[in-house]
């Protein structure tokens, strides 16, 4: 397919250039603050993304997303702290337990048509906040409550996935936003893709098509609260703090959202697209506005997503694809009659 | 021994009963042509045959297993396919992803069931749509996708359901010879439809239900005859013409 030449080479320059950007950037940025900022835009480019496979595909709303990441934070943290399994380990079961829990959301909701699985993600993320923020100790494990736990510093200690420096953890959370973006590439342009599209179209009519909608359903929603607890873990580690509020309450899993929502849900760019622009503009409110005005970014959040919503509905991203479409649309057009 | 063997389905919601015992078989190869006035049934008795609802009573034989009461889409496993009265699009996705996604019931490759989907909308005769987002088709051109995403599932029972309202005379010409080619390729065909001329040129034998009932079931020009149906369905207008 010749047409597909300019398209295909377009589509990997770019994304290929803006990596290589990325993994020498470290190397020229001074202020551990600046870095310290990059890895959380990439966190946030990653969890949106991992957030997106569920929601952005199938058209399901998620608002609980941060207690996936909060399983999967608590427990390589829990798993330390008791056990001394390292994060590296530990973060595997979290996010197998996430998965767990993320079916069982998603198990009864998706036999439903309508907003119950928003609703009963909203509640089940809540429930575990509000029991967590009120449990000191469980089975004589402390959970510590409101005021959270810390993760035991060991110094530079790689294997237990700690490090001296934000560094390396730059290219933990960049190794890992490459993994979900590629898994997200390769799950679009499969089976499972179109299906997960066909259900988001029409779910009837996917039906009538073959696809089993509760089982692909349920698949994305695994697949995704799989990668947002192995994002729960890093931001464990990073911080080497987690509390309820922070790491599974509302706040975050509104933020995902709307980093997918905005930068373009459904598509492999948009959700990081998002997070690129509202980290850093969130940054940026808090930072200036914080003290005068607090909860001021949140109102200034909340205008993007109107903005948003009015003048590009399929996210920022939609500008970019159609001038990505435009290139070999015009090749190709410029046999016919076009003035 | 009939393709599809349909035993004194009945459904009824709350108060209204609307189907009520239908019974008919369909051999392999032929076009059984569904007509009634506006709330006789036909959808209904779709809905039940294709796995939307299951039928209150009674069975659906498929090749001689009873489906009734499966998922729609382990009907459509079974080779069962249908198209909606109301056209649904995926709104958002090419027509040729459109088409792919019923591409990819017996494929799993992206290449063959583009393949597929490619072989198909040459065969409905939409090709050059193939690049367009379904949301910017016309209604009839939305119903040749319905039609091209069913016949990429390679079905053997096509439930078809009002494929040619909305048509001009010329586009609904065009649709019945894609109907005909496509019992030519063997598919068995049951369809819903209202254009009298339709349904009348294309059909082996024709069933008329009133009230979810069958009143009259047989040779399209014997039914056509019927005075109970002529009284009940075609006026006197088709009558005399």
């Amino acid at each position: 397919m010749t047409q597909q030449g300019p398209r295909n080479g377009l589509l990997i320059a770019a994304p290929a250039a803006a990596l290589f950007v990325l993994l020498v950037l470290p190397g020229f940025i001074r202020d551990e603050y600046y870095l310290h900022v990059l890895v959380g835009i990439l966190f946030f480019a990653y969890m949106a993304s991992a957030w997106n496979i569920v929601c952005g595909y199938t058209g399901q709303l998620s608002l609980g997303h941060s207690a996936l990441c909060g399983i999967g934070g608590y427990i390589s943290t829990l798993l330390f702290i008791n056990a001394g399994l390292s994060p590296w380990i530990g973060m595997w079961i979290g996010a197998v337990c996430a998965t767990g829990a993320g079916v069982l959301v998603g198990w009864p909701c998706f036999r439903l048509r309508g907003p119950y699985f928003a609703l009963t993600t909203i509640a089940f993320a809540e429930i575990l906040r509000i029991w967590i923020d009120n449990t000191e100790e469980i089975f004589g494990i402390e959970l510590r409550g409101a005021q959270g736990l810390s993760v035991p510093l060991k110094g530079h200690a790689p294997a237990l996935f700690q490090f001296d420096g934000k560094v390396p953890y730059y290219y933990v959370i960049l190794a890992m936003l490459v993994g979900v973006m590629a898994v997200t590439w390769w799950m679009e342009r499969s089976r499972m893709g179109f299906y997960l599209k066909a259900i988001r179209g029409d779910q009837d009519a996917a039906e009538a098509l073959g696809v089993n909608s509760t089982r692909y359903l349920l698949s994305a929603m695994a697949l995704s609260s799989f990668l947002t607890a192995l994002g729960g873990s890093f931001y464990a580690q990073f911080f080497r703090y987690i509390n309820p509020e922070r790491n599974m309450g509302l706040d975050l899993s509104i933020e995902l959202a709307l980093m997918g929502i905005v930068g373009g849900q459904g598509t492999v760019l948009g959700p990081v697209l998002g997070a690129f622009l509202l980290t850093p503009a969130g940054e940026i409110t808090r930072a200036t506005l914080g003290g005068k005005f607090p909860g001021l970014h949140l109102v200034i959040y909340g205008l993007v997503l109107i903005v948003a919503m009015l003048f590009l509905p399929k996210g920022l991203i939609q500008p970019f694809r159609r001038l990505l479409r435009r290139a070999p649309a015009r090749s190709g057009a410029s046999k016919p009659t076009t003035t | 021994m009939p393709l599809l063997e349909v035993k004194d389905i009945s459904k009824s919601f709350g108060g209204l009963q609307a189907v009520r015992g239908l019974s008919f078989a369909v051999e392999p190869g032929e076009i059984l042509g569904l007509i009634g006035p506006n709330g006789a049934g036909k959808t209904t008795a779709f809905n039940m045959i294709a796995g939307y609802f299951p039928p209150d009573t009674g069975e659906v034989r498929f090749k001689g297993e009873n489906i009734a009461g499966l998922r729609a889409w382990d009907i459509s496993h079974r080779k069962v396919a249908r198209t909606f009265q109301l056209s649904k699009p995926f709104g958002d996705l090419t027509v040729l992803e459109n088409v792919m996604v019923g591409g990819f019931h017996h494929q799993g490759s992206r290449a063959a069931a583009r393949g597929k989907a490619e072989e198909v909308l040459a065969f409905v005769g939409i090709s050059p749509l193939a690049m367009v987002e379904a949301n910017n088709l016309t209604v009839v051109d939305r119903k040749r996708l319905e039609l091209a995403r069913c016949l990429a599932t390679e079905p053997e029972l096509l439930l078809l359901d009002e494929v040619v309202a909305g048509a001009t005379p010329t586009e609904a010409v065009a649709m019945m010879e894609v109907i005909r080619r496509i019992r030519d390729t063997g598919v068995t065909i049951i369809m819903v439809e209202h254009v009298m001329r339709v349904v009348m040129g294309l059909s082996h034998r024709v069933l008329v239900l009133h009230h979810g009932e069958t009143i009259a079931i047989g040779d399209p020009q014997a039914v056509s005859r019927d005075p109970v149906v002529l009284k009940a369905y075609l006026g006197a207008r088709y009558g005399n013409a």
